[in-house]
């Protein structure tokens, strides 16, 4: 039997010789990132509270991942992203991130969705030193937080700013309530919509808290109507602010609904109908009819990629997000790694991809890409525009 | 003030009522076969799929698709009780009520596949307008959804008291051994008690969904109106009526008092408590045991 031992011996050796004349043993630059592959992963939620968000951002970053892959990718490299569902639960998220870590290796974590959830990761992902890239939360945590996070538009906090800004100086309001979701997405706009308050000597006539998932909100709408409150501000994402208002108006109470950009798809008014008439909202990227070739090509490769999704608010944010990522990789070079992406991403400065909104880099103490934003209103049953872009304050807390 | 927590009174009401109709749903199993179902909730989330299906897809008017879903969920029910329940039925209860978790992940995932994990608005033909009436603050909805709970607990307190069926049902949860030896067929009461709860289930989805909206995860409100059930007395009818309606108005006033987290968890802050007091629940019987 001595033939065979023999052969293992071979056979062992040839393996060995294997490994280390591959190009993918000599180059091991980075993890998550071969010659042939970059390795991308993210949490999203796809069958939870936000699940509309969660899917649609999926397929709009896949649409531009398939389209870069099929022109042949980035140096050579197919961008391969992996999703994980965390249902907006923080304890799913934080194991779904050590899978994506610990056992596929990812390049990055990227547009990983919800604020509590991206939260929960946050500290493993620093620990680790995997980038957090243009999560899809746009809490100001993102924009503060050193050079392991990034984020793309505008936060939750800077467009608070306008809308206090809005309230006090335009409509001369200074009754003005919080709506908001109990965790960190709700809190950091109501925390920087309290300072802001604080600046025009002012303060919220009520705060209104709710959970995650919850369904009922007459408890809420009672408040809200006894504070005589004229404004409300609605720090909650598409499924809340349509049943508020309607248990609002069913009290025979109509404030002036407001919030930012989460709320601003047409699923608030599919919901809501005739009781989101009016309210206000803050968009921070285009919407999907808008004209310019970046929406040309986005509308071409939703199709090809995703016919079975309407064109809308949520799949084109992830859409816009992976564009960004893309530029990113491409000004990083052949050599890619987490440091030189991540240097790569602070030199974009006024780069457009084609649709009339410019991305820069905001500085190191304000990580995001674009501080763009403009109010909209629901008028007949759609989004109207009520003003031209605007650059936004940075919003803040204190 | 008094207005407002009227307001908060009728809705809360509302929201109870169908709460109690789930209820109804898991007390009236239990009593028959004492299983506790907790495939219970998604009955109401597959009869929201159903209407939405019935109504929006081949535009159906809207009594029509009423009826047709609750026998279609009536259908659904006993269905499960076929193929899940009834080839363990010789199993410990422990092993059927797993099963019926089963049953209900199976259900809530076979939705998401069919129709995705979007948040869709289910029409309805209450009108949401406000009417005020004196002190009272509210929606024809509320009314509406009131009105059928109460018309449907009447109706099941008429077929139970004077219907033949109705006492062979009785009578089979007294004792299944003398009802069978009376002549009573008890696995074909099996299968109605299976249909009339799922069927009361399709009723509270109809209402409901139209109210806060249809996704696959609508079935967790199984979970409140289980507590309501516990509340009322686990096996009680009436008590899971009361209970399910105290824990809508509970609900409602805990937020209005004090904030969404006290909201979130007064339901069971309640159950404890009156589990301290009463074991047996408002309304249960003290428990006896076989064995």
């Amino acid at each position: 039997m001595k033939w065979v031992r023999h052969g293992w011996a071979v056979l062992a050796a040839v393996i060995v010789l294997i490994l280390v004349s591959s190009p993918r043993a000599v180059r091991a630059a980075e993890i998550g990132v071969t010659d042939k592959e970059i390795v991308v992963g993210a949490g999203v939620d796809l069958t939870g509270a936000v699940a509309n968000w969660g899917v649609n951002i999926k397929a709009g970053m896949e649409a531009v991942f398939n389209r870069v892959n099929d022109a042949g990718g980035v140096y050579g490299r197919q961008i391969r992203l992996i999703t994980y569902d965390h249902v907006y639960q923080p304890p799913k998220a934080v194991a779904n991130a050590k899978r994506l870590v610990e056992r596929d290796k990812v390049f990055i974590m990227m547009g990983h969705l919800g604020t509590p959830t991206t939260k929960a990761i946050m500290g493993y992902l620093e620990e680790h030193k995997v980038p957090n890239v243009f999560p899809a939360t746009l809490a100001s945590l993102w924009a503060t937080s050193g050079k392991w996070h990034v984020g793309d538009v505008a936060t939750y906090a800077d467009q608070t700013w306008l809308i206090i800004d809005y309230l006090v100086k335009e409509r001369k309001l200074t009754r003005i309530a919080s709506f908001y979701q109990d965790d960190e997405y709700g809190l950091d706009g109501h925390l920087a919509g309290k300072a802001r308050l604080q600046h025009y000597g002012l303060e919220y006539i009520a705060q209104v808290d709710y959970k995650r998932a919850d369904i009922d909100f007459s408890s809420q709408a009672a408040k809200l109507k006894e504070s005589g409150a004229e404004a409300v501000i609605l720090q909650a994402v598409y499924r809340e602010p349509p049943r508020l208002a309607e248990q609002c108006h069913a009290m025979g109470y109509n404030p002036l609904f407001i919030g930012p950009s989460p709320i601003v798809l047409d699923k608030t008014i599919e919901l809501g109908g005739k009781h989101v008439e009016d309210v206000i909202g803050v968009e921070v990227w285009p919407p999907p009819t808008d004209p310019g070739p970046f929406l040309d090509q986005y509308r071409a490769d939703m199709q090809k990629y995703a016919p079975h999704l309407p064109l809308d608010m949520t799949n084109l944010y992830g859409y816009q997000k992976a564009a960004l990522f893309v530029e990113a990789l491409q000004r990083a070079g052949r050599d890619l790694t987490r440091e030189s992406l991540l240097q790569a991403i602070t030199t974009i400065k006024d780069w457009d991809p084609g649709w009339g909104l410019k991305y820069s880099y905001g500085g190191d103490d304000r990580r995001v890409m674009s501080r763009a934003a403009r109010l909209v209103m629901v008028k007949e049953g759609k989004w109207v525009r009520m003003s031209d872009w605007m650059e936004l304050e940075e919003g803040g807390r204190r | 003030m008094i207005e407002i927590l009227a307001s908060q009174v009728v809705s809360g009401l509302a929201t109870g009522c169908v709460y109690a109709l789930v209820a109804l749903g898991f007390v009236l199993i239990y009593k028959a076969t004492d299983v506790v179902n907790f495939a219970q909730g998604e009955f109401v989330m597959a009869s929201g799929f159903i209407s939405y299906t019935l109504l929006i897809r081949y535009g159906l008017p809207y009594w029509l698709v009423f009826c047709l879903t609750i026998l279609l969920s009536g259908v659904m029910g006993v269905v499960l009780e076929r193929v899940v329940v009834r080839p363990i039925m010789s199993a410990p209860i422990f092993s059927i009520v797993i099963a019926t978790i089963g049953a209900s992940t199976v259900m809530r995932s076979a939705a998401g596949i069919i129709y995705g994990y979007d948040v869709l608005p289910l029409p309805t033909i209450f009108s949401k307008e406000p009417i005020q009436l004196g002190i009272l603050n509210f929606t024809p909805m509320d009314v509406g959804v009131i009105g059928c709970s109460i018309v449907i607990m009447l109706a099941l307190y008429l077929f139970f008291k004077w219907t033949k069926t109705g006492m062979a049902m009785r009578a089979t949860a007294q004792s299944q051994t003398a009802a069978q030896l009376m002549g009573v067929s008890v696995k074909q009461i099996f299968s109605l008690t299976w249909a009339i709860s799922a069927g009361i289930g399709g009723i509270a989805g109809v209402l409901i969904a139209p109210i806060i909206y249809l996704d696959p995860n609508l079935g967790t409100i199984g979970v409140k109106a289980f507590a309501g059930a516990i509340l009322g007395g686990f096996g009680s009818i009436p008590g899971a009526i009361i209970g399910g309606m105290l824990l809508g108005v509970l609900e409602n006033l805990s937020g209005y008092f004090f904030n969404a987290g006290i909201k979130q968890v007064s339901t069971y802050i309640l159950l404890i408590l009156v589990l301290i007091i009463r074991p047996s629940g408002l309304f249960g019987a003290v428990a006896m045991k076989k064995v």
